[in-house]
């Protein structure tokens, strides 16, 4: 699956993969921008207003009722955070329209109807329609506030705010609450305005007949002479291992370790960086998984992951209150393993097929054939999945045990329940057989 | 071999083997994964049963609640380890999931599918439980029951279960108790795999760029025989009252904002084919209160009382049937008050014959789309054919839907004296 590239501007990019593998076309458009406090909580207003209304649709009713006659069309739009870069993604997945009763024409009708929601907002034209953004203003905020709701989403959010604390990476991708309320419709337009016609802009499409949508695409989007230079992620060297500690009304911890991985993408041996951390956490054969979950019985889900662009690997793991020292020394002693050496010639070749397969998989999958180039568009190099598969085919023992040398504790966080005492609220069952 | 079109223009082979075993292969050129999935007829709700013709005693037979997800996280012992190395070994993944009524173990890879397939007819085949294994278990399990206990959605649904039924299994949690895991014996786990793993109580799903007469074949060939007890399973369900066991529920949890469940208890009446029209009809009617496009939920977003967590969903089996709507919001009682007016409209003649065409539209695109998703694809083949659901008549059953049986569904499915509603509120802290 290769993506043949078009330039349509100055910083505007297409990305074609033309393929009748699929009963889909996937359409996705990545816009970034470097993550900042006042920016990024504008930026993740912006997915809740634009489903409002536009012009031609002016309400959510309208807009779902057009998808609804388009077959089921999915249209929507996100924010993501990948290293120090905050991406506004709007997508759209319809069914292929060669497979419907009125073909050809839906294939337009769709692309205009997306391309018009994400870029002519209902509203006056400087800012959205105030009742809107009040109202999304809410939703935003009800949405941090929510947060909580999701203990491990919850517990990796404050993590992560607490490790980076003084980066650009501790901001969380959907802004935060005391922004929010000082943040004013005309604020949020303007920076709207300037993400859609300034900022790096890369479009990605995977289905049949292309070339129309590459035409219609072309003719949509204004040429540029200019687009805004981002940043890179900043790099920190550690000094003393840091530990935190929350409670909240629980009935599990969680745990989540912070190392510093001092290489990223751009970086020789990422690939052995990738598959040091499959072999430590990554798959169900991996070493915290057989060792806390298998043998020690601590922990349902344990498991690690990398952050390629920033530069972090993180471990997680949702274990019983009373357990969590066990648990933090197992993890470390099979870190500490690794560093020594200790990786099997099994480990190794399992992890590589795993990572292999899992990466070839991708091809099966449009959403995901577009996503994977998602850290390649922030770093400025986009790798293919063969170019991916041939780079892991060739990490050896030594660069799995070099990199684990260089990786380095930063942060050690645990969310634990305010009491100590079990839980009982499972008792109402008892006695039923 | 039997062989059913796709709307999608693909070919669906199935047969049933010798041993009772049925199979499905859904050829997909061009795709480099395999997705296998072989499931037993046996979920959460089968805590109570009889084997006739096992030469077993006749008198019912009782297991802790929890069993069926229990032996699903046994069976991927081995008595050198765990199966995940072997499957690792091809870069291949494998994983299973438990629901009230099927235990599905899957793999899923881009190397040696067919050694993937036969390893995992073999590995659901040779279970190695021992004293000591089940106990280490017992400590995961117990984790995963916590961790689920602190989800907010979980628990507000396992809530309304509580008290929509009074004696059916389905008001317990899938995973069961830690009461109840911790009483599980190898003896309990045993009987229950000898009674539900017969291979005519399971299906196999293979869906890729495989050969179906080739993949058939491999299965026939390797599938392990079968020497234990065999005979027809009898499910022994408890009575369940018409009414709902309570009318209105309250917790309080750790959680930003309330959240606020509905639940309409329906009486069983479909099976196979009814069961998949009454499906159709529900999604249709379900959408007019809770769809996008519907025009209550503009209104209820317009008013502040939901947010995207709004949603309905309808679950229907021959045992059980109940419809659910719910959403976070800021004030459950006018969320409740509002609905009550919106569903009570509806159904004195508000539902129209454009909203329903447009809804049939809807659904006609995700049914299409729904084949790309090999997962998706092959659960469904297995748990339709496990109801006796007729897959290949879904578009030819949407087509013939009408306005006036949505209004009818409308009416007496969501009755008011048949309805139950569950109410998480924020935990008021005073530090």
């Amino acid at each position: 699956m290769k993506f043949i590239e078009r330039e349509l501007g100055q910083g505007v990019r297409l990305h074609l993969c033309e393929t009748d593998k699929f009963k889909s076309l996937t359409c996705k458009v990545f816009i970034q921008q470097d993550l900042k406090g006042k920016d990024a909580t504008s930026t993740a207003l912006l997915p809740l207003l634009l489903r409002r209304g536009s012009q031609k649709f002016p309400s959510t009713l309208h807009i779902a009722r057009e998808l609804e006659d388009l077959y089921a069309a999915e249209l929507g739009s996100d924010v993501l955070k990948i290293g120090e870069r905050q991406i506004l993604e709007f997508y759209l997945q319809m069914v292929d329209p060669n497979l419907l009763p009125e073909g050809d024409t839906l294939l337009e009708r769709g692309l205009r109807t997306f391309w018009e929601i994400f870029t002519q907002p209902q509203g006056p034209g400087d800012r959205f329609v105030d009742s809107y953004f009040e109202q999304e203003r809410s939703t935003l905020e009800q949405d941090l506030k929510g947060l909580v709701n999701d203990r491990r989403s919850y517990a990796l959010a404050r993590f992560v705010a607490l490790m980076c604390a003084d980066e650009p990476f501790g901001i969380y991708k959907y802004g935060d609450l005391d922004t929010l309320t000082q943040l004013t419709n005309g604020d949020v337009f303007e920076h709207y305005q300037n993400l859609l016609w300034k900022y790096p802009v890369d479009i990605f499409c995977v289905g049949r007949n292309l070339d129309r949508v590459a035409k219609l695409f072309a003719s949509l989007i204004p040429s540029r002479d200019r687009t805004t230079q981002l940043e890179t992620a900043t790099k920190i060297q550690v000094d003393d291992e840091r530990f935190f500690e929350e409670t909240m009304d629980l009935n599990q911890a969680v745990l989540a370790m912070g190392y510093r991985t001092n290489r990223t993408y751009l970086d020789d041996d990422y690939y052995a960086l990738l598959v040091a951390n499959g072999i430590l956490g990554g798959f169900a054969h991996s070493k915290l998984f057989m060792n806390v979950r298998e043998k020690a019985s601590l922990a349902y889900y344990v498991g690690s992951n990398i952050e390629g662009s920033k530069g972090l690997m993180t471990i997680t793991a949702g274990i019983s209150d009373d357990k969590q020292e066990e648990a933090l020394q197992i993890i470390k002693e099979q870190v500490t393993a690794m560093q020594q050496g200790e990786i099997t010639p099994d480990e190794l070749e399992q992890t590589k097929r795993g990572l292999i397969g899992a990466m070839t998989s991708i091809n099966d999958n449009p959403a995901g054939i577009i996503d994977r180039n998602l850290i390649g568009i922030v770093e400025g190099e986009l790798r293919t999945i063969d170019q991916v598969v041939e780079s892991i085919r060739r990490v050896e023992y030594d660069a799995c045990i070099r990199v684990m040398q260089d990786i380095k504790l930063d942060t050690t966080y645990i969310l634990r329940p305010q009491s100590t005492e079990p839980k009982e609220q499972e008792g109402a069952y008892h006695g039923d057989h | 071999m039997e062989t059913i079109k796709t709307p999608t223009g693909d070919t669906i082979y199935s047969k049933t083997l010798s041993n009772g075993l049925t199979c499905f292969v859904l050829p997909k050129p061009k795709f480099l994964r395999t997705y296998g999935v072989l499931s037993a007829r046996y979920g959460s709700l089968d805590s109570r049963f009889r084997l006739k013709g096992s030469g077993q005693a006749d008198a019912p037979i009782g297991v802790p609640a929890g069993i069926a997800h229990f032996l699903e996280h046994k069976l991927f012992e081995e008595e050198e380890g765990n199966v995940f190395g072997r499957f690792a070994e091809w870069g291949a993944s494998v994983n299973a999931f438990t629901s009230y009524n099927q235990t599905s173990y899957l793999f899923t890879t881009t190397e040696n599918w067919k050694g993937c397939l036969t390893l995992l007819m073999e590995f659901v085949n040779r279970p190695f439980l021992t004293k000591e294994n089940v106990e280490k278990e017992k400590g995961i399990i117990v984790q995963e029951l916590q961790m689920y206990a602190d989800h907010p959605d979980h628990r507000i649904h396992t809530l309304l279960l509580e008290n929509l039924y009074h004696e059916h299994p389905v008001r317990l949690d899938i995973g069961g108790t830690v009461e109840s895991v911790q009483s599980i014996t190898v003896e309990d786990l045993f009987r229950c795999y000898n009674t539900f793993y017969q291979p005519n109580n399971l299906a196999l799903a293979v869906v890729g760029d495989v050969d179906p007469k080739e993949t058939l074949q491999i299965i026939e060939a390797n599938y392990p025989a079968w020497t234990k007890e065999q005979g027809a399973i009898e499910r022994l369900y408890p009575e369940e009252p018409r009414g709902v066991k309570s009318d209105w529920v309250e917790e309080q949890l750790h959680i930003s904002q309330p959240r606020y469940l509905l639940g309409f208890k329906h009486e069983p009446l479909w099976q196979g084919e009814d069961l998949l029209r009454q499906q159709v009809i529900m999604s249709i009617a379900l959408r007019l209160i809770a769809g996008r496009s519907s025009i209550s939920y503009g209104n209820l977003y317009e008013a502040d009382l939901i947010n995207d967590s709004f949603g309905a969903s309808f679950n229907g089996d021959p045992q059980y049937a109940y419809s659910v709507i719910g959403s976070e919001t800021r004030d459950p009682d006018a969320l409740h008050a509002q609905l009550r007016t919106i569903i009570d409209g509806l159904k004195a003649g508000g539902v129209s014959a454009s909203d329903v065409e447009r809804l049939k539209r809807q659904l006609h695109g995700a049914h299409l789309a729904s084949y790309d998703s090999f997962e998706y694809t092959a659960n469904r083949l297995i748990s339709y054919y496990f109801r006796e659901m007729p897959l290949h008549k879904y578009l030819d059953l949407l087509q013939s839907v009408t306005t006036e049986e949505v209004q009818e569904a409308l009416v007496r499915q969501l009755d008011w004296d048949h309805a139950t509603i569950s109410i998480i509120r924020p935990v008021i802290n005073n530090d």
